[in-house]
């Protein structure tokens, strides 16, 4: 079959219309504020991490509002704490409803995991311990969430580097309940899959096999750092091809999710990271893809979850008045 | 404490603690909790959150107080961050609120506190203003603003101006903004020695910036902004300094009135949210 036929049948099979097909975006960060409001670049959409805007009463709301008026944009959050046992944070929740209106975000997102308790936060994104009492537990704050939000919550698949012993459910299965149960839908994010089944000695196939990948509206790509004895989500380098792979697959099976490349640590200029995603379609059309452009310096610590995107550098801009 | 039981907030509340302090947690709960991975022991996987937990805390604390790291240097900013967030982890669903208790933190713990305080080390009170000019900066940079909004030109009267919201005055021990510029700026300033400074701390088109004031001018903005009013405060300071209302007139006018209205000291009262 034509591949132009057969990649327009695949996204008009997309299964659920209220979720747009957005195309290739970027992970809207700090160091391009400026390269994006100079150019307007080409890009199909951006996704902003809300916890840097829900606050903002400085240059970083004000650029995303500008942004927000010419590209489509998504919010994802690291701050829901969906899975903890903490009481969900309302007051975290209905700023978060107010910056989804003032953007007309496309979707909220976060991740399946919790980051804190006792009103502490690790500000990582901590793995779930996947039991029927967890998912019950994770049902009704969806449940929650949602109504505050007012829209169903997009959910991701963290990378993790344990394995509970007290685990009985699968991620891909607890996922698939989690939807059935709360009408939440999936980001489904194709290096946490790599990370977290080559941490844990499991097969990527077995849990794409599994996947609900009727209710992925939106997928991640990222660079990670292989460690040897194990691997950590860095996002400080350009995708793997094993994880390319995994894409490939993937998005086929989505029937054209929205894609998302990930890069926060060493963040390279903005044409690099753009050229990065566009890859992507060359994935999408079952075509040979383009040769991986020059790959920067890792950096020196190997942190999962890295804090530049999470603290952007919004201190740029003082200066001292000599009297 | 151990994870035993396996319910969800047990096992929480165990690797919540295993984060912030690693060293108290006993090798068979680790092994209890987590099965080994594909090519670490269960420790040595949760050690990956260990580590991550506090060089990704510490990396924050660095970009909130680039001028503290550089007077302390690396090593020690490192160990008064580690053991902050061990006594004050983070309790805000925002990184942006990590260093908010970092310079009272100092100031409680700091190495000399059962001296006498004439006997105290000044480098440590220095550090302390340090970051407290800092934090102040950092949060500026990111509260609510005036921009979008109109400014008042010198032609505005005096009763419409009222003092910019965000303005910040503060008092330091030390030349803390001018050391915190020359860092900035990639230099290498040394230890200042120890002067008053008074500053107001302004934002105006995302740009913030320092202004170093005279004792009188500090007074003054105080004033104004107890007082809500310029009038009410020139009243104040003619009193205080005891000189006539129309010589304070006239400084305030000649003086100061067009720069801190041009540097966006002043909204219109019209204008306030
Ligand atoms: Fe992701």
């Amino acid at each position: 079959m034509d591949k132009v036929a057969d990649k327009s049948e695949v996204q008009s099979s997309h299964p659920d219309p209220a979720f747009e097909l957005l195309g290739l975006g970027i992970g809207l960060r700090n160091c391009h504020f400026d390269h994006i409001l100079a150019e307007w670049p080409e890009v199909d959409w951006f996704e902003a991490i809300s916890e840097n805007f829900m606050d903002s009463g400085g240059r970083p709301r004000w650029v995303l509002d500008q942004i927000a008026e010419r590209y489509p944009v998504v919010l994802h959050g690291v701050s829901m704490s969906i899975g903890s046992t903490d009481p969900l944070d309302m007051a975290y929740l209905a700023k978060l409803k107010k910056l989804a209106d003032d953007v007309s975000a496309r979707w909220v997102s976060d991740h399946l995991c919790w980051t804190g308790i006792l009103g502490l936060n690790s500000h990582d994104l901590l793995p779930m311990m996947l039991t029927e009492e967890a998912l019950d537990h994770v049902v009704e704050r969806v449940r929650q969430a949602q109504d505050v939000l007012e829209r169903p919550l997009v959910l991701e698949n963290p990378s993790s580097y344990v394995q509970f012993q007290k685990s009985t459910i699968s991620e891909p299965d607890f996922l698939r309940a989690l939807c059935d149960a709360t009408g939440c839908r999936l980001l489904l994010d194709v290096n946490n899959v790599y990370v977290t089944c080559f941490n844990a000695g499991t097969s990527t196939s077995d849990y794409m096999k599994a996947f609900p990948f009727d209710r992925v509206v939106q997928m991640h790509l990222a660079g990670h750092q292989h460690c040897g004895t194990h691997i950590v989500d860095t996002h400080d380098s350009p995708v793997c091809d094993d994880v390319w792979q995994l894409f490939r697959t993937a998005w086929q099976k989505t029937g054209g999710a929205a894609v998302l490349l990930e890069w926060d640590g060493d963040v390279p200029e903005f044409e690099r990271v753009h050229a990065e995603v566009l890859r992507a379609q060359a994935y999408i059309d079952d075509i040979a893809p383009l040769p991986e452009q020059m790959v920067p310096q890792r950096r020196k610590t190997t942190t999962s979850t890295p804090v530049d995107f999470l603290v952007p550098n919004v201190m740029n801009d003082s200066r001292i008045q000599i009297p | 404490m151990t994870a035993d039981g396996g319910s969800l907030s047990k096992v929480q509340r165990w690797m919540m603690s295993a984060l912030i302090a690693p060293g108290r947690v006993d090798g068979e709960s680790v092994t209890e909790t987590f099965l080994p991975g594909a090519q670490l022991d269960a420790a040595s996987c949760l050690g990956i959150y260990q580590r991550s937990y506090i060089i990704r805390l510490r990396i924050c604390l660095m970009g909130q107080f680039p001028a503290t790291l550089h007077a302390l240097g690396e090593d020690l900013f490192c160990d008064f961050a580690d053991e902050y967030l061990r006594t004050c982890p983070s309790d805000s669903y925002t990184l942006y609120e990590l260093g908010r208790r970092f310079a009272a933190w100092m100031e409680e713990n700091r190495p000399d506190r059962d001296l006498h305080p004439e006997e105290r080390e000044p480098w440590v009170d220095f550090m302390i203003d340090l970051a407290t000019y800092e934090r102040m900066l950092f949060h500026l940079f990111d509260a609510p603003g005036h921009e979008g909004k109109p400014w008042p030109s010198i032609q505005t009267p005096d009763n419409e101006l009222i003092l910019l919201p965000g303005l910040v005055l503060a008092q330091f021990r030390f030349p803390v903004a001018w050391y915190y510029h020359e860092v900035r700026a990639g230099k290498s300033p040394l230890y200042p020695a120890p002067v008053q400074q008074l500053v107001a701390i302004v934002r105006k088109d995302f740009q913030t910036t320092t202004f170093p004031l005279s004792p009188f001018h500090f007074r003054f903005l105080t004033s104004i902004q107890r007082l809500g009013s310029i009038d009410a405060a020139l009243e104040e300071m003619a009193l205080w300094c005891g000189r006539s209302l129309a010589d304070v007139q006239s400084s305030w006018i000649a003086d100061v009135r067009q720069g801190w209205i041009t540097a966006g000291f002043f909204i219109r009262r019209n204008d306030q949210d």
